[in-house]
């Protein structure tokens, strides 16, 4: 069986590493670069793939080179076999369907078509969530989304997926489809190991990719429009067919309410507050 | 109700009244201004929207305004009107006393270039892909999923009306609302004739034609069926993209292959015994609209990419207007400009809720990105109320469903215990990015302040699910996105709410604005959330809290813990 997981590197939004110009525009130069914190589930699934059904897995991304240090945290997190990062200026600012079509292109283009994609359900960047379903239409590929558990029968070459569904009451369905497959995990995809043979293949695997990871550069494919033969009209700012016009911070809200000042350390003025909240009072 | 604008910065005004388009309003709105503090700023910024919203208006083009108040797009837009070197010198000189923008100089630079320079037109000639780039077989324009469709005709906005257990959703009505008002600006502002189209697909939807109508649909097309009683991705993206797509001969050699045997997609027109086709003259929509619910996000990026265009997700502001635009993948040359007519452009929370971006979808010189295309946030419009005696044209289609569509295959399907509901609670606690210095301490307080009220929930702000914090097992489950309080979460009533270490973004207060009492803990004195709490209790949250939990459940302040936790360290 063979895997391939999507990932993205994204500004880092954890409090105090985001900065802003004084406009208050996000200056995304000086916003540090880690992996898509929402394609964890993605990885978690793609090393479930390899845990249980063995194969190899591997990595893709679209991004400038500076990437590698992403993909190597990626080989370390499904104990990739191998990775592949598509980069070139001729790729730069793409949008979700310019990079749906270079990505679709990247995953035809390797040696052996892959049984399963899998990709995150949305970037915390951009958050569209369309890159994923896009690659998978480009490919012609069953798509399952918000998937939360997965169950691959390589023999029948089938998969079996529980996938959240929103409406009234929330639902989970339950789906088959036929491999190759593409799918996109919720941010609650838990991965399962029931044997205990998969917990010992689990810490074999490990011992492995650290080493592996410690060279991921040895094992990385790097791409080009040219390798991939792709007409630079189609992909990167040239093949996009949004922009982005214009960037306003959230404005202010105007004031509603005349906010009462209290000062924790004035009994007083807490004595206020808690009035105000011990009308609810009364849990165990 | 016109908005105040005594209550906006000028900075901050430019925003707020981008999505009114009402004139009256605007009048108003310019009125309550003169009335008031009287800013020149500020009565230009309205003044110049009514410009742009008002029918025949005297043509206002002599660039009397101030780019220092206006946002580059704007500037653009103003700029095209302004046809005197000598004022764009002024305007120029404006810009460098105060803001110095770049990017603002470059467009005033380039306005002065266009108007000094040749008064030709710079036709986009473009080099044929072979002799750009011949080291590659160009397949790339052969790909199923690339359309080739040149000086394509486009017309109307296209709505999908999603539903549940055969009635729409409240998202659904937001949306016919919106793009009824919006097709009426535009057909005012263009003199043209177009119409608002909603799509119903599913089991039953038959039923609710009439109610479309009165909601604003001027067409309904729509496709009954109960192998459609469920959403699947493909046979519904296959049945809006042929409803959505003409047939033809334009339309046959343009539309992407499905398969490599070179079969096209569905189109309307060549399949006279799926339905009646007579209503529409043209290949693709202008615009079209989906709901940003789970199934409309993926349906709206399946579609769109059938239909080899864009779109902007989780947009909660829609606007039409001329656009000049330099960026050089959409002119074709650096340097150049292009004017777009009627552009919808669509804003969207971004970056975790720290900025508005407008995405644009625009033709490129070489390829035609049509129909234009927005999921949109629930709530964010107001739904109409239905006016009966409004009439509209209803046509059903009978598509073949092949077998093929139904590869992904649903065997199986559970109610979900309802994930967790926030709302209907007297107390909801909230928690921001306040508890970042020891998450998983700053989650036990918040929900040990929850078990203190006799009904309270604890809620999270989008900050913390888009966090990284590394919570501890115990309290995980309460840092996703099921928790999320604002216009992307869920929107709470409470009698009181205690918002612990939030700073107040706007797309939070959204979601506890009908609060009766807010209750807001932060060590910033002058945190957002200030302006829209009733009690502003100024202190670190790790201390505070246990006080009050301390207060809630013995009945009485514990003062002697206040006075050494809120003061000075020690």
């Amino acid at each position: 069986m063979r895997t391939v997981t999507l990932t993205k590197g994204v500004p880092d939004f954890r409090e105090g590493q985001v900065s802003f110009d004084e406009d208050g525009h996000l200056e995304r130069g000086d916003t540090p670069t880690v992996m898509n914190p929402n394609d964890e589930p993605a990885l978690r699934a793609s090393l479930q793939a390899k845990v249980r059904n063995g194969g190899t897995a591997s990595v893709m991304s679209m991004g400038p080179p500076g990437y590698g240090d992403v993909l190597r945290e990626a080989m370390e997190s499904v104990y990739a076999d191998d990775l592949y990062l598509l980069s070139d200026r001729e790729m730069a600012a793409a949008d979700t369907w310019a990079t749906a079509i270079t990505v679709a292109t990247g995953i035809q283009n390797m040696d052996e078509e892959p049984d399963l994609v899998f990709a995150g359900f949305k970037t915390a960047d951009g958050e569209t969530g369309h890159t994923g379903p896009q690659t998978a239409w480009c490919l012609d590929w069953p798509l399952v989304t918000h998937v939360v558990a997965l169950d691959v029968d390589t023999e029948a070459g089938t998969l079996r997926a529980k996938r959240l569904v929103e409406g009234d009451a929330d639902e989970i369905e339950t789906v088959e489809a036929p491999l190759p497959a593409f799918v996109v995990t919720d941010p609650e995809f838990e991965p399962s190991y029931r044997r205990a043979e998969h917990r010992l293949t689990h810490k074999d695997l490990r011992e492995e990719t650290r080493q592996r990871a410690g060279e991921h550069e040895d094992h990385m494919t790097v791409w080009d429009h040219s390798d991939l033969n792709l007409d630079p009209d189609f992909i990167g700012l040239d093949g996009s067919p949004t922009i982005v016009s214009g960037v306003d911070p959230i404005p202010k809200a105007p004031a509603e309410r005349d906010a009462t000042m209290v000062d924790p350390s004035d009994p007083e003025e807490m004595a206020g507050v808690v009035d105000e909240m011990s009308r609810f009072a009364g849990g165990d | 109700m016109a908005l105040d604008p005594g209550e906006y910065d000028i900075s901050e005004l430019g925003p707020a009244i981008q999505d009114v388009e009402d004139v009256d309003e605007l009048e108003d709105i310019l009125e309550a201004e003169k009335a008031g503090e009287n800013r020149v700023g500020a009565k230009q910024l309205v003044e110049s929207r009514i410009e742009k919203f008002r029918e025949d208006g005297e043509d206002g083009g002599d660039g009397d305004f101030d780019p220092t108040e206006m946002s580059p797009a704007d500037i653009a837009n103003a700029l095209q009107d302004v046809d005197s070197v000598d004022r764009l010198k002024e305007i120029r000189d404006m810009e460098e006393a105060a803001g110095s923008r770049d990017n603002v100089l470059r467009l005033i630079d380039k306005r002065v270039d266009s108007i000094q320079g040749s008064d030709e037109e710079t036709v986009v000639d473009r080099a044929p892909p072979e002799e750009r780039h011949p080291d590659l077989d160009h397949p790339t324009a052969d790909k199923q999923y690339v359309e080739d469709l040149e000086d394509g005709t486009y017309r109307d906005m296209w709505v999908y009306c999603e539903t549940t257990d055969g009635e729409l959703l409240d998202v659904s009505r937001e949306m016919l609302g919106k793009a009824r008002r919006l097709m009426d600006g535009y057909n005012d502002e263009y003199g043209r004739d177009e119409r608002v189209v909603a799509v119903l697909l599913g089991d039953g939807v038959a039923d609710l034609t009439d109610e479309v109508v009165e909601l604003g649909a001027d067409v309904v097309v729509y496709q009954d069926d109960p192998e459609l009683a469920r959403f699947r991705h493909k046979p519904y993206t296959e049945l809006f993209a042929g409803m959505a797509r003409a047939g033809g001969a334009l339309g046959r050699q343009s539309r992407p292959r499905n398969d490599e045997a070179g079969e096209t997609g569905l189109a309307l027109d060549e399949e006279p015994d799926a339905g009646d086709s007579s209503w529409r003259d043209y290949d693709e929509p202008r615009y079209v609209l989906f709901p940003a619910t789970d199934d409309g996000r993926d349906l709206s990026a399946l579609v769109q990419g059938e239909l080899d265009s864009g779109l902007a997700s989780d947009c909660s502001g829609l606007y039409i207007e001329d656009t000049v635009i330099s960026n050089p993948a959409k002119t074709g040359r650096e340097g150049d400009k292009r004017e777009f007519e009627a552009v919808l452009h669509m804003k969207r929370p971004d970056f975790s809720g720290f900025e508005y971006s407008t995405i644009l979808c625009l033709d490129n010189p070489t390829r035609e990105f049509h129909p234009q295309g927005a999921s949109v946030i629930p709530g964010s419009f107001e739904a109409p109320d239905p006016d009966p005696a409004r009439e509209g044209e209803a046509y059903e289609y009978d598509f073949a469903l092949p077998e093929d569509w139904f590869r992904v295959d649903v065997t199986e399907h559970d109610e979900l215990d309802s994930g967790v509901d926030l709302t209907g609670h007297d107390v909801v606690v909230g928690l921001g990015r306040g508890i970042g210095d020891d998450p998983t301490a700053g989650m036990e307080l918040g929900l040990e302040l929850a078990d203190a009220f006799e009904d309270a929930a604890l809620g999270i702000t989008r900050g913390i699910v888009t966090s990284s914090y590394d919570f501890e097992g115990h309290v995980e489950q309460y840092a996703r996105e099921e928790r999320q309080i604002g216009e992307t979460g869920q929107v709470v009533e409470p009698k009181l709410y205690v918002a612990a270490g939030i700073s107040g973004a706007i797309q939070h207060k959204v979601g506890v604005d009908e609060a009766d009492t807010i209750v807001a803990v932060n060590t910033d004195p002058d945190a957002d959330i200030r302006d829209f709490s009733d009690y502003y209790v100024e202190g670190d949250l790790f201390e505070v809290l246990p006080a009050l939990v301390d207060a809630l459940e013995s009945g009485e302040l514990d003062e002697a813990a206040l006075a050494t936790g809120g003061g000075d360290d020690d």
